[in-house]
């Protein structure tokens, strides 16, 4: 009887463990689509949202920070590189981050890089071949999808609206060869 | 019992169970791989977030509960459920946080309920910004504010009544010594006064 077992058991632990390590791998992957689903709802791939600050009514993504703006961009880049332009708030925090498919981090550059000079990223997949574009820092992907975001910090909320004017001269876009 | 059934009834087992238990793992909290601090235990923080070399648990754990966050270099998430005796945060009580100037180049506090969701309440307020505060008395070099439901005078956090709460210290931009040993860090201490 129990020798009947033994082997559909073995085999049922070895599918116990790939259903573990498989839904352990595919959770970022199912929970970074539906972010990217959610923030990108009625705004164009390839371009940023420029949300309103975070409050209890809005709140698109899980543990947002109350102190800061962000603005977000859902990239594809199966068709060829996106770039992404980002306008600098002197004097205040500010970062661009660069989220893969998989929820890492591709690349981060803040006002410690650059302090008040623009920062420019030209995102592709790995697999695609670029040409150097000057003045952009090239940034290879794994996964065509993401969310490229930006950070501001917003230290009193009267500077919103100076702030909010800033941050809507940041781009992203498909790269247009020349 | 024919040997397909045996073999059906195994795998839909391991199917069921290994998913079941991936499942718990991720919901169970967010204490995958995460450095205590030393001095307050209620602080954790997780240092690979972020990262391709996070574990396939830690990726999923900061997916569900802190997607998009940054990583350490940028950013340090300090995440307290407790208060300094380890009872759980409740959102009836009163608390006062205290703690000294924090090695970064700006920080914050914020009140989360369950996964990591801003609670509402009348002051519209869900943080307390570091360059809000003063130390007092100077010399001493401590500042402090209080959480709890009712409003008070000064620096005040409301918990907005949720039943459990927790508090999410970020740090930008941490200090070399900060990263290299985030366990040592001295963070706020967070005393529970009452509770109505």
């Amino acid at each position: 009887m129990i020798r009947n077992w033994l082997l559909p058991a073995l085999v049922g632990v070895a599918v116990a463990f790939a259903a573990w390590q498989g839904t352990l791998v595919a959770t970022p992957f199912v929970l970074m689509s539906a972010a990217m689903k959610k923030i990108g709802a009625g705004v164009p791939v390839n371009s940023f949202r420029f949300a309103a600050p975070p409050t209890a009514d809005n709140q698109p993504i899980v543990r947002p920070s109350p102190d800061l703006v962000y603005a977000s961009c859902v990239f594809d880049v199966s068709n060829g590189p996106v770039t992404v332009d980002v306008e600098p708030v002197p004097g205040h925090y500010w970062s661009v981050s660069i989220f893969d498919a998989r929820t890492d981090v591709a690349k981060v550059i803040s006002v410690r890089d650059n302090g008040d000079k623009p920062a420019r990223l030209l995102l592709h997949h790995v697999d695609f071949q670029v040409e150097l574009t000057p003045g952009y820092e090239h940034v290879p992907l794994k996964y065509s999808n993401g969310i490229a975001l930006i950070r501001i910090l917003v230290p009193d909320k009267s500077e919103f609206a100076k702030i909010d004017a800033i941050r809507r001269k940041s781009r992203c876009k498909e790269d247009q060869p020349n | 019992m024919k040997p397909w059934l045996r073999y059906a009834i195994c795998i839909l087992l391991g199917m069921g169970g290994g998913t079941a238990y991936a499942v718990h793992q991720v919901r169970s909290g967010f204490d995958d791989k995460q450095v205590r601090n030393e001095q307050f235990e209620q602080w954790s923080a997780n240092i690979d977030q972020g990262t391709v070399s996070a574990s396939a648990l830690t990726r999923a754990k900061v997916a569900l509960n802190g997607l998009l966050a940054l990583p350490a270099k940028e950013a340090m998430y300090f995440v307290t459920r407790t208060d300094m005796d380890g009872a759980p945060l409740n959102g009836k009580c009163t608390y006062f946080v205290i703690g000294p100037k924090l090695p970064g180049r700006w920080w914050s506090i914020t009140l989360y309920k369950g996964e990591g969701w801003l609670v509402k309440n009348p002051a519209n307020r869900w943080s307390i910004a570091g360059h809000t505060l003063q130390t007092n008395p100077p010399e001493i070099g401590k500042w402090m504010f209080v959480v709890s439901p009712h409003e008070h005078e000064g620096n005040w956090l409301p918990t907005g009544g949720a039943d459990r709460f927790d508090l999410t210290l970020r740090i930008y931009h941490p200090s070399a010594e900060l990263l290299r040993k985030p366990g040592g860090a001295e963070l706020p201490f967070v005393r529970k006064e009452h509770c109505k």
